[in-house]
């Protein structure tokens, strides 16, 4: 029994001895990325001489492990991925970085990013950006819709074959912002020009969606589209990487700018920011990969590999002819309206899309309603 | 300590860690204020009360185990009974039944809903006869929620195909026989003889499916979104996943906990020996 007792103990020790140069880390990359991302930190495990071990995660449960972690006053997790949606929510529990220990580095990634990352203090750094762009059918359609009127044509001379991802989440948002901000609305309100626009339009286009818009997510809407059901939808890059895989992009799915409104074109920004929880056992070292992943070699590594747009404004994109229309709308890119309550916002949006797309209510009383909770309507 | 509570001790660690402890917290969660933190608070079950969803959700959930409960007792039992019999190549028929259990859910489901997608086989099938295409997963349509129903049922009827296969292979030939000899027909012997010695066998398919019937959340899920034919499990999941809500959610599982215990109280109480 003391036998085993001391091996149990030696064991234990072993395993704490063994940690103290290892950093975990926490990411929402796909199972697909994984072996570009090990290659790319293994260089750094190199030259550190530290050891980073890679979980790949949901942006829920890693939002989620970080706020158990700031409960609990201790952690395991060094550095996390965390979707720009989540950043308000997360803010708490990581902590704000050195602007000394980031110099010359944030100088090189897009403004807007950053901005999008301070939260109290710059508290996320962008790892990866993303944004929405339409993605069409080129066996169907000659050439994707330009203008609002170009989409509602098509709209009408292929019904039910156009798609929303119609579902009640996040998702829904970032499909009906950049038509209140091509109108010319703020997006952090419901009852302004620009959204009783946008809505007209979205009532013009109700009767001709595909039947499934109402539960439709990306990777549902994204199947609907490689089997030939719809002929257009809004979407993320990532997409365009899966059908490329499958043989049916840049041939026959392509992707376009979304169409332009009347103030124009507009599209909402996306993407991974990292962070460093309150509670992480190796801040310094978590950091110090943090430098490395942002700089400009690994981040044009990313993009070459992964096809990964860089936050870093001195990276181009890949040139993948696959992701044309998702560069075309780089100038076009707009950070979510900041509000306190960001969430019941976006609840509200979805709630007056989905009372005029589906449930055929007039836009502006379905405005009137979805807004009516939101202090006023107004921040 | 004697032994017996020693050797009991990893299982009741286990139990209060893996199981007591989330289901407390999450009752906790259920009755906390998610604006100020404030324990009691009813307001995750207000929240719950305002959303249209929610109460779709729980009328769905009333609804669909007692229709999908129905159809696999029906249909296991036709499926058992016809199986039973000496039937040329039954074993190939009675394993082409069990597939749909024996595939597991999501393998399942992807099948079946590529089977009824708008431009999928059953779609297919149907225009080679001149038949418009039906949306069948289209939410609102009474289409979604009679595919939920016959697609759980399909999926989980061999449950009870097999329950009941075995209850008929071992019900007394003796008593079969003198009904015979007293000249009752097949039907007044099925209605008389076997049915009410398959009872026991029939009330425990019943129990066992009916509780788990009302847990129901992969088939509605996956065939029809959340939106589509909303369930108190896929509305929780949807309040955690979509919405961020873990108070909602923990609500919604705590609405579903007492549904279950409300039905599992007569259920039990018919198979007690009393």
């Amino acid at each position: 029994m003391t036998a085993v007792r001391a091996l149990l103990v030696a064991t234990l020790l072993a395993a704490a001895c063994g940690r103290s140069d290892r950093i975990t880390v926490a990411l929402a990359v796909l199972p697909s990325e994984l072996p570009a991302y090990r290659a790319v930190v293994s260089e750094w495990e190199r030259t550190s001489g530290r050891r980073v071990v890679l979980v790949p995660q949901g942006y829920g449960d890693i939002r989620r492990a970080i706020a158990a972690e700031a409960a609990a006053g201790r952690g395991t997790i060094d550095l996390v991925e965390l979707d720009v949606y989540s950043l308000a929510t997360a803010a708490a529990a990581v902590r704000p970085f050195d602007p000394a220990a980031l110099a010359g580095l944030t100088d090189a990634l897009d403004p807007a990013a950053v901005r999008a990352g301070s939260i109290d203090g710059l508290r996320f750094l962008p790892h990866r950006l993303s944004w929405a762009a339409l993605v069409w059918d080129a066996t169907v359609l000659d050439r994707p819709p330009d203008t609002w009127s170009d989409l509602l044509a098509v709209a009408r001379a292929h019904p039910g074959r156009i798609g929303f991802k119609g579902a009640r989440y996040e998702g829904l948002t970032c499909d009906v912002l950049p038509f209140v901000w091509s109108a010319g609305g703020r997006g952090d309100v419901l009852d302004d020009a620009g959204a009783r626009a946008a809505f007209e339009l979205f009532a013009d286009l109700a009767p001709y969606l595909h039947p499934d818009s109402a539960t439709f997510k990306e990777p549902t809407i994204a199947e609907a589209m490689a089997r030939g059901e719809l002929i257009l939808h809004l979407n993320w890059p990532t997409v365009m990487t899966t059908y490329t895989a499958l043989g049916l992009a840049p041939g026959r799915l392509r992707s376009a700018p979304l169409p332009r409104g009347p103030a124009g074109r507009a599209t909402v920004l996306g993407g991974a920011y990292v962070a460093i929880p309150r509670n992480a056992p190796h801040p310094d070292a978590a950091l110090a990969l943090v430098r490395w992943v942002l700089g400009r070699g690994v981040q044009a590594r990313l993009a070459r590999e992964l096809g990964w747009f860089s936050p870093r404004t001195d990276v181009p994109p890949a040139s993948d002819p696959a992701l044309a229309g998702f560069v075309a709308m780089r100038g076009a890119v707009r950070p979510r309206p900041e509000r306190p309550d960001y969430a019941a916002l976006s609840r509200a949006w979805q709630d007056a899309f989905r009372d005029v797309a589906f449930h055929g209510a007039p836009p502006e009383a379905a405005l009137a309603a979805a807004g009516h909770g939101l202090r006023g309507g107004r921040p | 300590m004697t032994r017996p509570g020693l050797a009991a001790l990893p299982l009741a660690a286990w139990l209060l860690v893996f199981l007591a402890w989330p289901a407390v917290y999450a009752v906790r969660l259920a009755f906390t204020d998610p604006a100020g933190g404030a324990f009691p608070s009813l307001e995750p079950f207000r929240a719950l009360a305002g959303d249209p969803l929610f109460w779709r959700a729980f009328a769905n959930n009333a609804l669909l185990p007692p229709l999908v409960v129905a159809l696999e007792v029906v249909g296991g039992l036709a499926l058992a009974l016809l199986l039973a019999g000496r039937l040329p190549a039954r074993r190939w028929l009675r394993t082409a039944v069990l597939v749909p259990f024996a595939l597991p859910e999501v393998v399942f489901l992807a099948i079946a809903r590529h089977l009824l997608a708008p431009r999928g086989y059953l779609n297919g099938v149907l225009a080679g006869f001149g038949v418009e295409p039906t949306p069948w997963l289209a939410p609102g349509h009474a289409t979604a929620f009679a595919a939920v129903v016959l697609v759980d049922a399909w999926h989980t009827t061999p449950i009870v195909f097999l329950m009941l296969l075995s209850a008929l292979a071992a019900l007394p030939r003796e008593v079969e026989q003198a009904a015979r000899l007293d000249g009752a027909g097949d039907v007044r012997r099925f209605a008389y003889v076997t049915l009410p010695l398959l009872a026991p066998t029939l009330a425990a398919a019943i129990l066992l499916r009916g509780l788990d019937a009302l847990r129901i959340f992969a088939t509605p899920l996956v065939l029809t979104g959340v939106e589509g034919v909303p369930v108190l499990s896929s509305y929780a999941y949807h309040q955690w996943s979509d919405q961020g809500s873990d108070g909602a959610a923990a609500a919604a599982g705590v609405v579903l906990a007492v549904l279950c215990v409300l039905a599992a109280i007569p259920l039990l109480a018919r198979r007690s020996p009393a």
